[in-house]
């Protein structure tokens, strides 16, 4: 945080906001949950590749595209699908299957004609900037309690880019991190 | 990654820019020392370092502050003459301004420098004590000019300090008196104030205390003067009278030094030690994007797109017309009526483009002035005695580019001091004069914009460039018996290159020239050398005026589009495949009697190829050698809009950015010459 927003932050400080002593005259309030704060479940995009379903923190997702024509970038790195132009910012898009030794050829899509109609493009940013991530098929937003994902088990991956694994009823959701996946 | 606060970014625009005006005034001081020292510049200096103090403590940033408040407090000394204007001064204020410079730059990109800190601490208590400075000298000159001690009363230290040394340089001083009606005072005291200004200096404007009668108000203005009573009156005309205030032998008093001369000088003399340096080595770029737009240049766009909106009523009419029930429409008149708005459109929408490309524009001296200040520092680093001549700062380009430019030219200009220029004994000993001249210099020709970097050193010796070159493996010796002088001379643009064997702490930092060739080829530039044995090397860039729109042509590989800029096609052929030939199993072509590479483009990107009959054949200069680039056909030229390529991307050697067509599709924009470097590197075997 800035020293600016620190700044802003101590000025519209409000002392009502503090509202500790009140907890106690609340009757409903159970007092092992107020020993330990309830942690509040936060939204991820859940999405399938090759048949497992995958998700990233919602926070990182800016939107969900149609697979637009992609420009094949020569030299690039492998995982590099191509270019897309969003709104006259040309953005790469990546495949993760290859990253995640899901199959061992990326496909290669050049338009929308390439791929099965549920295929989307993921727009995500993160300190790198924006990027397009191709993923089979969206499967919606997840709510997931950060504290209760299990850290994945190792399965001999070379580098590993997934960050845990969260559990919904028997659905298993694949937390990626980004930074990882797309380097 | 989170946007900075606006108010941060603002901030540092605005602190920018006073930094911009600092460092100018300041090197102006430095060049108006020998002479009369202008107060109004004096005090303009002093201002601007006073609202920097006050808009960065507003933001907490306390370093900054601090550092321009030593600044202020010095300025402050320096306009009241307590302290001398020297060498050590000026220096500090430079270094101060860089300092400050890097302080907002931690400040914007909220990162911290090691050591940067320390030497603004270091800095500022150096500016403390010489802000200080020796106490003025005890004889005051104005006890002996016979002021009456009521109006003395009420002068501020900055007053009798302008009234002292108006009495130090021997001139008259007098009492203006001017009586004005209560309606126009405020008018007519500034017109007197401009009347009076060309023949001295006004030193303090008192209300008069003798005051008029109830309509009017008097004001006497203490004068400074070298022109008599009588002529000093004739031209006011009668606006106000003049009456001497010096006793009638005014002479000048017993020239007591105003300040004794500075037996033990402070501790400031700008010994830069080394770690400091490094703080310092970093971009000229500017911290701001902004771009300040004159505002009669916005209202031309407003006008355009007024009559943008225009037109697209009689659109709509036009429409409207086919639409309406039992109207028959004529097509041939709806037709020639429509192509009219079209045609109309277009023309706006050209006028639209020419605007936005005209707000993109400003001037070189925005750069010219941070390498000029650099450069003052490093002349008198490097024992040189070197004239640095300024010229065509006015000469406007686009924003971007002017960015772009100032390290390339920083380099060169680096260069210029360091290898190009001797020192003072040996162009003596060579007959020229000893101080040597290194010139920056900017035109515009054409829809381009051309600038100079020279200097009238030694030249650059093309045997020891064909020595270094072979030893570097760069050339085989067969090969430079080949080459012409021009030749060998581009030589030290291939990365690798660097004659001087010792690193020097100027400009030998691995670094070389290739880097500043890439960086002109990434603004569609060129660089060319002239240089003369004895008579110096001039580096003469050029570079389009803007870099928004460019001219491509569109290219076809295994059916895929490319966009190449124009500017890098020398010329296009048609060579049919069976007039290939091989070297080394290498393809070449003959145009003109010239063997030329031949590279398939779809070979070099991998992409399927079929066998082709004929091909198109880009032809590409690159240094001392030419490449042909065979392409499958050629789709036409379009202007396009070159749009970079996120970070992720940015390092594909050969691809430049990207652009949209009709079609929304990415088209890749190519940079061929990076293409065929990348490609003819030893260690690539692509081909």
């Amino acid at each position: 945080m800035s020293r600016f927003q620190e700044q802003l932050n101590r000025f519209f400080y409000d002392a009502d906001e503090q509202v500790g002593p009140f907890l106690d005259l609340a009757p409903e309030i159970d007092a092992s949950n107020l020993a330990l704060p309830q942690e509040t479940p936060e939204d991820f995009l859940a999405f399938s590749l090759e048949g497992e379903i995958y998700a990233v923190p919602i926070s990182q997702v800016r939107e969900i595209l149609k697979v637009p024509p992609l420009t094949e970038v020569p030299r690039a790195a492998g995982n590099i699908l191509g270019l897309m132009n969003v709104r006259g910012d040309m953005l790469p898009v990546y495949d993760l299957k290859r990253r995640l030794q899901l199959v061992d050829v990326a496909p290669v899509v050049r338009s929308a004609a390439d791929v099965p109609r549920g295929a989307r493009v993921v727009l995500v940013h993160d300190a790198q900037g924006d990027a397009g991530i191709f993923v089979d098929q969206i499967e919606g937003v997840v709510k997931l309690v950060l504290s209760r994902l299990e850290v994945a088990p190792n399965l001999g991956l070379e580098r590993n880019c997934i960050a845990g694994l969260g559990r919904k009823g028997d659905a298993l959701f694949i937390l990626i991190d980004l930074g990882l996946a797309l380097a | 990654m989170p946007q900075p606060p606006r108010a941060l970014t603002d901030f540092v625009a605005e602190a920018t820019e006073i930094l911009e005006t600092l460092g100018r005034d300041v090197l102006t001081l430095d060049e108006s020392r020998s002479g009369e020292v202008d107060p109004d510049l004096l005090n303009g200096i002093f201002r601007a370092a006073h609202s920097l103090k006050g808009l960065s403590a507003m933001f907490g940033l306390e370093q900054l502050s601090k550092l321009a408040h030593r600044v202020e407090d010095v300025l402050d000394a320096l306009r009241l003459g307590k302290v001398p204007l020297d060498d050590a001064l000026i220096d500090s204020l430079v270094e101060s301004l860089e300092v400050l410079n890097a302080l907002l730059a931690e400040a914007a990109h909220e990162t911290t420098t090691p050591g940067l800190a320390s030497r603004g601490e270091a800095l500022a208590e150096r500016l403390r004590v010489m802000g200080e400075g020796p106490v003025a000298a005890a004889v005051d000159v104005l006890d002996h000019i016979g002021l009456d001690p009521q109006i003395r009363a009420v002068f501020t230290e900055y007053e009798e300090h302008r009234l002292r040394e108006n009495v130090k340089k021997g001139v008259q001083l007098y009492k203006v008196r001017a009586v004005f009606s209560l309606s126009d005072f405020d008018q007519r005291l500034n017109a007197l104030n401009a009347t009076l200004k060309p023949m001295g200096e006004v030193v303090s404007t008192l209300p008069s205390t003798q005051p008029g009668d109830e309509s009017s108000i008097a004001f006497d203005l203490i004068f400074g003067s070298a022109v008599p009573a009588t002529k000093i009156e004739s031209t006011i005309a009668g606006a106000a009278t003049v009456e001497s205030l010096t006793r009638a032998l005014a002479a000048p008093p017993p020239s007591a030094p105003a300040w004794p001369t500075p037996s033990a000088p402070v501790p400031l003399h700008p010994q830069t030690s080394a770690p400091q340096r490094g703080v310092l080595e970093q971009s000229l770029r500017s911290l701001s994007q902004t771009v300040r737009v004159d505002i009669s240049r916005l209202d031309g766009l407003m006008n355009i797109v007024g009559e943008l909106l225009l037109i697209r009523s009689n659109l709509q009419r036009l429409a409207e017309t086919t639409k309406q029930p039992g109207v028959t429409v004529m097509p041939k008149a709806w037709g020639n009526e429509l192509q009219r708005e079209a045609r109309a459109l277009e023309r706006k929408l050209d006028e639209l483009q020419k605007g936005v490309l005209d707000a993109r524009m400003v001037p070189l001296v925005q750069v010219f002035d941070k390498l000029a200040r650099l450069m003052r520092r490093l002349v008198r680093e490097s024992g040189k005695l070197v004239d640095f001549e300024v010229a065509g700062g006015d000469v406007e380009l686009d924003k971007l580019i002017v960015e772009e430019l100032s390290d390339p030219l920083m380099h060169l200009l680096r260069n210029a001091l360091d290898h190009g220029v001797e020192l003072p004994d040996s162009r003596e000993a060579q007959g020229k004069a000893r101080k040597a001249k290194i010139r920056l210099n900017a035109r515009q020709q054409g829809n381009q914009v051309v600038i100079e970097v020279g200097d009238d050193g030694n030249g650059m010796d093309e045997a020891r460039i064909r020595q270094v070159a072979i030893e570097r493996g760069l050339v085989t010796a067969q090969q430079t018996y080949e080459m012409e002088r021009r030749d060998l001379l581009n030589l030290v643009f291939l990365p690798g290159f660097s004659t001087r064997t010792d690193v020097s702490e100027l400009s030998g930092r691995g670094v070389g020239l290739d880097v500043v060739k890439t960086n002109l080829a990434r603004l569609s530039g060129l660089i060319d050398i002239d240089s003369r044995r004895r008579r110096g090397t001039t580096f003469v860039l050029t570079l389009p005026l803007t870099l928004a729109i460019i001219r491509a042509l569109m290219v076809e590989a295994s059916g895929r589009t490319y966009a190449v800029p124009l500017n890098s096609v020398l010329e296009i052929v048609s060579v049919r495949a069976a007039d290939l030939q091989t070297i080394e199993r290498r393809e070449v072509i003959e145009v003109r009697d010239h063997t030329l590479p031949f590279i398939r483009l779809s070979r070099v990107f991998a992409l399927p190829e079929k066998p082709m009959e004929r091909y198109f054949v880009i032809i590409v200069g690159l240094a001392q050698q030419r490449f042909g680039l065979a392409v499958d056909s050629l789709l036409g030229q379009h202007d396009i809009v070159t749009k970079p390529l996120s970070g992720r991307l940015r390092d594909i050697p050969g691809i430049s950015g990207a652009t949209e067509l009709g079609d929304r599709r990415a088209v890749l924009v190519l940079d061929v010459g990076a293409l065929m470097e990348d490609l003819l590197r030893p260690q690539s075997a692509v081909i």
